[in-house]
């Protein structure tokens, strides 16, 4: 037997150890290979988002990369540990350190090699499943055709290559360091009590607690900076809330003798407790990485949701057009009937009317709302074009009274507003009292504020307006819009060099569902990525935990432990470590919905808890399948 | 008045299709009440394969298992998890205490399982670790103390729970001489004191000189059985005796305890 015959054996024997770490690996080439296929897919070329979709891809390879490489480092690192009796009882053999040297790193290289191709094999399976999901996502039409190019194929297998390669001699590296006794040893030392700080898991809860009360009553503006201090909080805190608090609650449990003696709590907790403790950082980095996931697909399906809501809210009014000064009046008309009969052409339904607002000057002592334009309505078009969506119209003016509109967006700055504001044009002028609402009218070029005055008081006005205080206002109501958002978009003059400025729902509901696609494919996949990477540590881990466990449950079994005991114990102390990870970062991403439910109008309720939702049932199967391996391994004890 | 007993016994290793071997072969046996009983032979004789039947970890080919007049061969395998953990006790050359868990914990283990109120668990536990001199010791982790305080405490688990039978492997095969008799005094005194019926399998005379009965297997089946008279020392000699006659290596059965 050679030494490759060693390795290669060693290898073969032992699939069982092998296989999750094969499995983890094989996992982050298949990903890699998938998003590689449609960097270099030919047909992707032609299209326009090619470059904004190919940056975007290969800002996810190198993430998926950076990831992986990670990944594989943590995994090597583990399963190395796991075997380390074995290269003990080599060295008491007399392996040399250069032979075990090259024994870890041909076996690594045999490994590396076997899931980069089974990865590739797997990954060109998929591809065309990936490339009908990737073309439904960013509407091109027709589905990609099926294609891998050779390009694809080297690039994985190089950088897949020389990331095992790397990742074997940094393992082997840090071997090295270590005295022939510890490597011998290996797993067997001696448990150390787990101990735990009051200050520590105190502050832990202090920082959780309070950055759930920053996102909690974070708004659009605030969140922007809070963003930071939420994290700068929130990842130690989870830290110590694994390595201190936690610990600390099972000491605190084991104190209560009625509770302690009770059953099997005895040993359910006290072997709890010293798991929590070696897996600490592992609960820390999957929760961190469950938080990450869930939130940002939970906030990008939700803002992918709520595009329709968003831009009725950004534009109340479906379609409107608007001009100003009497030189343009006939352009104006002209452009009206234009859009009319497109819509008739395309057999879009639609109801509009046009109104003719002027525009008055605000004088006042505050500085910020002296001087400011204002596009004003009276209460009769403005009831009319209320009436036209369909929208509850507030009670009549008196003519000394007017009513400002305000987007609710730019409501936070405006607050403070005067009781009375006088307005001017260039020949009138009147001192109204003022009131404000949220704008139901689209906001113009001309002006971010609309006035509502009575009919009488906006005669006054219009009589003595010049030619270019006059304006023209054209509103449209479609039902449906949303159905119609290409035909609108080709329909209104957005290209048109005359002074006429259309505005549109559709406009920021395809702006918005263009590069919301792109973030929500790109994002999606990122967070799937980070959750599946997630649960596939926590099974790695779990599965090489079996056979520590297994000499454990014998003790129990000879002392009289039944086997259902037995499967009792294993399920409820693996559904903890499974699941209070999950149920953290459930509640960490809950209050980062609440920041996001802050900044929106339509609820993100709904979406995420389709989002929780999916997660749990993953990670359910993911529980389910390794709790029946752990059990079906303990009915070998007996 | 008859605690155990064991009928025709028999246990055969190995597959339908493979080498068969047959560890066991028609063995009987009846322990009484209070008795501490020693089971010798070479390596390889089958008296760990007896112990394991009697005790219902392993399953016998063939052969009917009787203790308090309940018969166990018939009994399913959760049935026998909860016969073992209330009346019987275990020691075990490895201690096989959970390393999660103090001294005291460990003791009281057997008690938790079988959901007693915690006074009357804290009562026994104080009774039987003074009982066993490791009363200083049970708030210990199992790292901290010696390999004899280990095996004391593994002895007063398999008492907390008043069983009907202790069954002992090799109890005092990971200790040194010392040791070695602290815990076979303990033994001996829980069986005057406490009427503390025993079966204990070893191979080191020293150990079964402590039994009031020792039997000898060769190959599956009995060889000899020798009762002890008044004298410790003279009863060692004829385990010696019976060891050599039944021959193999004198190295292998000589101690130079003592």
């Amino acid at each position: 037997m050679t030494f490759r015959q060693f390795a290669f054996n060693n290898v073969k024997r032992n699939t069982r150890t092998y296989l999750s770490y094969f499995l983890s690996c094989m996992f982050a080439v298949i990903v890699f290979f998938m998003y590689a296929v449609v960097i270099f897919h030919p047909k992707i070329e032609k299209y326009d988002f090619r470059d904004i979709v190919q940056s975007g891809i290969i800002v996810s390879e190198v993430f998926i990369y950076l990831f992986s490489f990670l990944f594989v480092l943590y995994s090597t690192t583990s399963f190395i540990k796991s075997r380390k009796k074995e290269y003990g009882l080599l060295t008491t053999l007399g392996i040399s350190k250069s032979q075990l040297n090259r024994l870890l790193i041909t076996e690594n290289t045999i490994i590396g090699l076997a899931s980069i191709i089974t990865g590739i094999i797997i990954g060109a399976l998929l591809t065309k499943l990936f490339l009908m999901i990737f073309s439904a996502i960013l509407g091109t039409g027709e589905i990609l055709p099926f294609y891998l190019s050779w390009k694809a194929i080297g690039i994985t297998v190089a950088l897949f290559f020389i990331m095992f390669e790397l990742n074997s001699i940094a393992v082997v590296w840090s071997l090295r360091t270590k005295s022939i006794m510890e490597v011998f040893r290996g797993t067997k030392t001696p448990k150390e009590k787990p101990r735990f700080s009051w200050i520590l898991s105190l502050l832990a809860l202090t920082a959780i607690g309070y950055s759930y009360y920053l996102a909690y009553t974070s708004d659009m503006i605030s969140i922007l900076y809070r963003m930071f201090i939420i994290l700068a909080l929130i990842i130690p805190g989870t830290y110590f809330l694994f390595t201190q608090f936690i610990i600390g609650f099972t000491t605190v449990l084991r104190r209560r003798k009625k509770y302690l003696y009770k059953d099997l709590n005895l040993l359910m907790i006290s072997d709890l407790t010293y798991k929590l403790k070696d897996h600490a950082r592992l609960l820390f980095i999957v929760t961190i990485l469950s938080a990450v996931a869930f939130t940002s697909s939970g906030v990008l399906f939700g803002l992918f949701q709520s595009v329709e809501e968003e831009s009725e809210r950004f534009a109340p009014q479906d379609v409107t057009l608007i001009s100003g000064g009497e030189e343009n009046r006939e352009a104006f008309e002209a452009n009206v009937a234009e859009i009319e009969s497109a819509f008739q052409q395309n057999y879009v339904p639609f109801e509009a009317l046009t109104v003719y607002p002027t525009r008055l000057y605000s004088i006042s002592t505050i500085d910020k709302w002296n001087d400011t334009p204002f596009i004003v309505y009276k209460y009769s078009d403005y009831k009319a074009m209320l009436q036209l969506n369909d929208r509850e119209v507030p009670s009549k003016l008196k003519d000394n009274e007017g009513l400002i509109l305000i987007q609710d967006i730019i409501r936070s700055y405006t607050m403070d507003f005067p009781e009375k504001l006088t307005f001017k044009s260039a020949n009138e002028r009147a001192e109204l009292s003022v009131s404000t609402i949220d704008s139901d009218l689209n906001s113009t070029v001309y002006s971010s504020f609309q006035l509502i005055v009575s009919d009488h008081a906006f005669e006054q006005f219009i009589q003595h307006a010049t030619a270019d205080e006059k304006y023209f206002y054209y509103v449209m109501d479609i039902p449906n819009w949303v159905h119609h958002v290409d035909t609108i978009m080709d329909i209104l003059p957005y290209t048109t060099t005359d002074e006429i400025y259309p505005d549109s729902q559709a406009e920021i509901y395809s702006s918005m569902k263009d590069s919301m696609s792109y973030l929500f494919f790109f994002g999606i996949f990122i967070s799937v990525l980070f959750f599946l990477a997630a649960g596939s540590i926590l099974y790695f881990r779990m599965y090489q935990d079996i056979d520590n466990d297994l000499s454990h449950y014998h003790s129990l079994y000879r002392i009289g432990l039944t086997n259902k005991e037995m499967k009792k114990i294993a399920t409820r102390q693996l559904g903890f470590l499974f699941f209070l990870p999950f149920i953290i970062a459930v509640i960490h991403a809950g209050f980062a919905f609440k920041a996001l439910q802050n900044m929106l109008v339509s609820s993100v309720m709904l979406p995420s808890i389709y989002i929780f939702l999916l997660y749990f049932v993953i990670h359910f199967f993911n529980f389910i399948f390794i709790r029946n391996i752990y059990t079906s391994k303990l009915k070998k004890v007996m | 008045m008859q605690v155990l007993k064991a009928d025709n016994l028999t246990k055969i290793y190995g597959s339908k299709r493979g080498r068969s071997y047959e560890a066991l072969h028609h063995f009987h046996l009846t322990v009484n009440k209070g008795e501490f009983i020693g089971i010798m032979g070479p390596s390889g004789s089958g008296k760990t394969t007896l112990l394991n039947l009697l005790s219902t970890i392993d399953v016998p080919s063939s052969g009917k298992i009787i203790i308090n007049e309940k018969n166990l061969t018939s009994f399913s395998q959760q049935k026998l998890a909860k016969f073992r953990r209330k009346e019987m006790g275990f020691i075990f050359q490895d201690y096989n205490l959970l390393e999660t868990l103090t001294i005291g914990e460990n003791i009281l283990l057997p008690l938790t399982l079988n959901k007693m109120k915690v006074k009357e668990m804290e009562k026994r536990l104080v009774t039987v670790s003074k009982q066993l001199g490791i009363d200083t010791i049970i708030h210990k982790r199992i790292m901290e103390v010696s390999g004899g305080q280990m095996q004391r405490a593994a002895i007063a688990r398999a008492i907390i729970h008043d069983p009907t039978i202790i069954f002992a492997d090799e109890p005092t095969g990971n200790l040194d001489s010392k040791a070695s008799l602290q815990v076979m005094e303990s033994l001996r005194q829980l069986q005057q004191e406490n009427q503390a019926t025993t079966v204990m399998v070893t191979h080191d005379p020293f150990a079964a000189s402590f039994c009031g009965r020792v039997i000898f297997i060769k190959d599956g089946r009995l060889f000899n059985e020798i009762h002890r008279g008044d004298n410790r020392q003279s009863f060692f000699q004829d385990i010696l005796n019976v060891q050599s006659l039944l021959g193999g290596n004198t190295n292998d059965l000589q101690t130079i305890r003592f």
